[in-house]
């Protein structure tokens, strides 16, 4: 009884709660990645851990390799709400098989979606499904040199999925069928490339990946590839650029999860629960991207957006009273 | 009153500026983005025609063709040993085609800079004016992170050639205008003043006293030109130009070291090779000049 008095007294000064609440959760850090997705994640984390299980949230700038590293090396930060496992798979695996990292939950669904992507309005006016029937129709892909030629959009230099993305191409046989590899050179000209094609109402057809700002914005369809995923193939051939028998393979999806350290597993308590229960799709968080980029938003103002409109998604991570607390605070 | 925090506006009229500014380019895109297109497609033309010229004919033709150039340039057999001994090494590498495609590609560049670059000197020299517009324009070219007009160039043109020579154009046109008009106003008050005692017209002046006197100038703003158009070719092949730039990007991206620095000597070796050249060509040019009055 007195300490509920205590708390009501603090709560009334004025005074906000996370002192008497340390026992619960304390200080944590968070990483706030360096690419969209993550950094929105990394925001309504910070406040739904601040507003609902009364944590002290710090958010610290990351990327998935000093990230990961620091973690595993010093513990810290405590979470890591966005990590492509791919990317880290031999040192997580060990850094799992340790107890130093957990992987509480899977914050994506649909996990990382890579593949050969069109434009939908396309794709339906002409019946196109597999990337066989759009390699059939050059003359719908115009954005090569060689203006009779269709152009195949690949990824931006010296990234993983370039090699990738290239042995696709000669495994589809693109350039017989009247295809020019047009290379993308950055992030930023590849999606300036996409722009360019839905201002126009243009066809375009390349490599893309989800969940992304772009693919929230302009309504894209994956092109079914109608090959299934090979592991063996894939690592012993198609990643490397100097594949000699490249063939059309599927991409397999990549999963990506939260990483949180052994300590915060420990101290956060009720918390894991949540990160454990926390995972959107790829369409939400398309949509939620593409929202922030129209508006202009920061990070912080997409997690508060999100909070805001979707409470039926959000709402399942937490127990009602948390739902409560965080709606109450919003 | 709040001293510490600077006033700024709110972050909604903010975010309302952005967006508006935003949108007004994408109509603008939208709009006027065939046209413009349309309008660059000689230059596209231009630029493949070299291009094709210089990867579908046979190298030793091509090898010959450039030391002829470099010799009717510099007539200097130094240079030209060099620069052929300089092309055989790179090609013996694996880099023949990008090299040949980031001549191609330097070459239209300069010569779209001093097509456009030279009036507009000469126009600057003669208008104080002018002078007075075009030169913080220029500090702005110069200056101004080539990324931020990059990806609206994108949105117009795609991706591609043309793009790449707009972007290497701002970039490196301002030594050839600032040059071409420092050396017309150099130009001595009393031998202007001789030219106008002998009843020269302007177009005389400009024509057989301003310029002749002021090529060293200009000859030297090409030159840096040049140079410049050299340096953003890696920049240039972040949308997708090709040539020297990609492998460097490519190496730069996957820490391959031996490939950078194999790609960006090469650059460095036509950068050399095009300013000894086009420095002898400038002191010859005087040289013909002095022995001639």
């Amino acid at each position: 009884m007195r300490k509920i008095l205590a708390s009501t007294t603090l709560a009334f000064l004025g005074l906000s709660v996370p002192a008497l609440a340390a026992d619960d959760c304390g200080k944590i850090s968070i990483a706030e990645m360096n690419w969209a997705s993550a950094g929105l994640a990394a925001w309504v984390d910070k406040i739904i851990l601040e507003e609902g299980y009364d944590c002290d949230v710090a958010l610290v700038a990351g990327d998935t390799m000093p990230t990961f590293t620091s973690m595993n090396e010093k513990a810290e930060p405590d979470m890591a709400p966005e990590l492509w496992v791919n990317a880290v798979k031999e040192p997580l695996d060990k850094a799992v098989a340790e107890g130093r990292i957990e992987l509480p939950g899977k914050i994506l669904s649909d996990g990382g979606v890579e593949g050969i992507w069109i434009p939908t309005w396309l794709a339906e006016e002409h019946g196109i499904k597999t990337l066989a029937q759009a390699l059939a129709h050059p003359e719908l892909f115009p954005g090569a040199e060689d203006g009779e030629k269709g152009a195949w959009f690949g990824c931006p230099s010296g990234w993983a999925c370039q090699a990738i993305n290239q042995n696709q191409y000669l495994g589809a046989g693109a350039e017989e069928k009247g295809f020019e590899l047009v290379d993308s050179g950055s992030a930023a000209a590849l999606d300036g490339s996409i722009a360019r094609a839905f201002n126009r109402k243009e066809g375009w057809l390349g490599y893309y990946w989800a969940p992304t700002a772009i693919l929230g914005q302009y309504d894209m369809t994956r092109l079914e590839l109608e090959a299934e995923h090979d592991p063996e193939k894939w690592h012993g051939c198609m990643v490397k650029s100097d594949c000699a028998d490249p063939v059309v393979t599927e991409w397999p999806v990549s999963d990506v999860f939260t990483a949180v350290t052994k300590d915060f597993a420990a101290k956060a308590g009720p918390a894991m629960s949540y990160v454990a229960a926390r995972s959107w799709s790829n369409d939400t968080v398309n949509g939620m991207l593409s929202w922030m980029v129209e508006n202009q938003a920061t990070n912080e103002d997409g997690a508060y957006h999100f909070l805001e409109t979707y409470p039926e998604i959000w709402a399942e991570w937490v127990p009602a009273e948390v739902a409560d607390k965080v709606k109450a605070a919003l | 009153m709040d001293l510490i925090q600077f006033p700024e506006m709110s972050r909604s009229s903010l975010r309302t500026l952005r967006q508006v500014v935003d949108g007004g380019f994408r109509d603008f895109t939208r709009a006027w983005g065939d046209t413009l297109e349309s309008l660059f497609s000689p230059l596209q033309s231009l630029l493949t025609l070299i291009e094709n010229l210089l990867l579908r004919s046979p190298w030793p033709l091509v090898l010959a063709g450039m030391a002829a150039l470099i010799w009717l340039a510099s007539r200097s057999s130094r240079i030209t040993l060099g620069s052929v001994l300089a092309l055989v090494v790179v090609g013996y590498l694996g880099m023949w085609e990008d090299t040949m495609r980031t001549i191609a590609m330097v070459a239209v560049c300069t010569m779209m800079a001093v097509v456009i670059g030279l009036p507009i000197g000469i126009l600057m020299a003669q208008s104080n004016r002018a002078n007075a517009i075009v030169t913080p324009l220029l500090d702005m070219m110069q200056t101004m992170p080539s990324f931020v007009y990059l990806i609206p160039v994108v949105m117009i043109f795609g991706l591609g050639k043309v793009p790449g020579v707009i972007a290497v154009v701002i970039y490196a046109i301002p030594p050839v205008i600032r040059l071409t008009n420092l050396g017309i106003r150099h130009v001595a008050f009393d031998v202007l003043e001789a030219a106008e005692a002998f009843g020269s017209s302007r177009w005389q002046k400009l024509r057989d006293v301003q310029l002749p006197l002021a090529l060293p100038s200009i000859m030297a703003g090409i030159n840096q030109t040049i140079m410049m158009s050299l340096a953003m070719v890696v920049i240039a092949s972040m949308i997708g130009v090709r040539g020297l730039g990609q492998p460097v990007l490519q190496a730069i991206n996957q820490q391959y070291f031996t490939m950078g620095v194999m790609n960006g000597l090469a650059i460095v070796a036509i950068a050399i090779i095009l300013d000894r050249t086009t420095q002898a060509y400038g002191k010859r040019l005087q040289k013909h000049a002095e022995a001639g009055r």
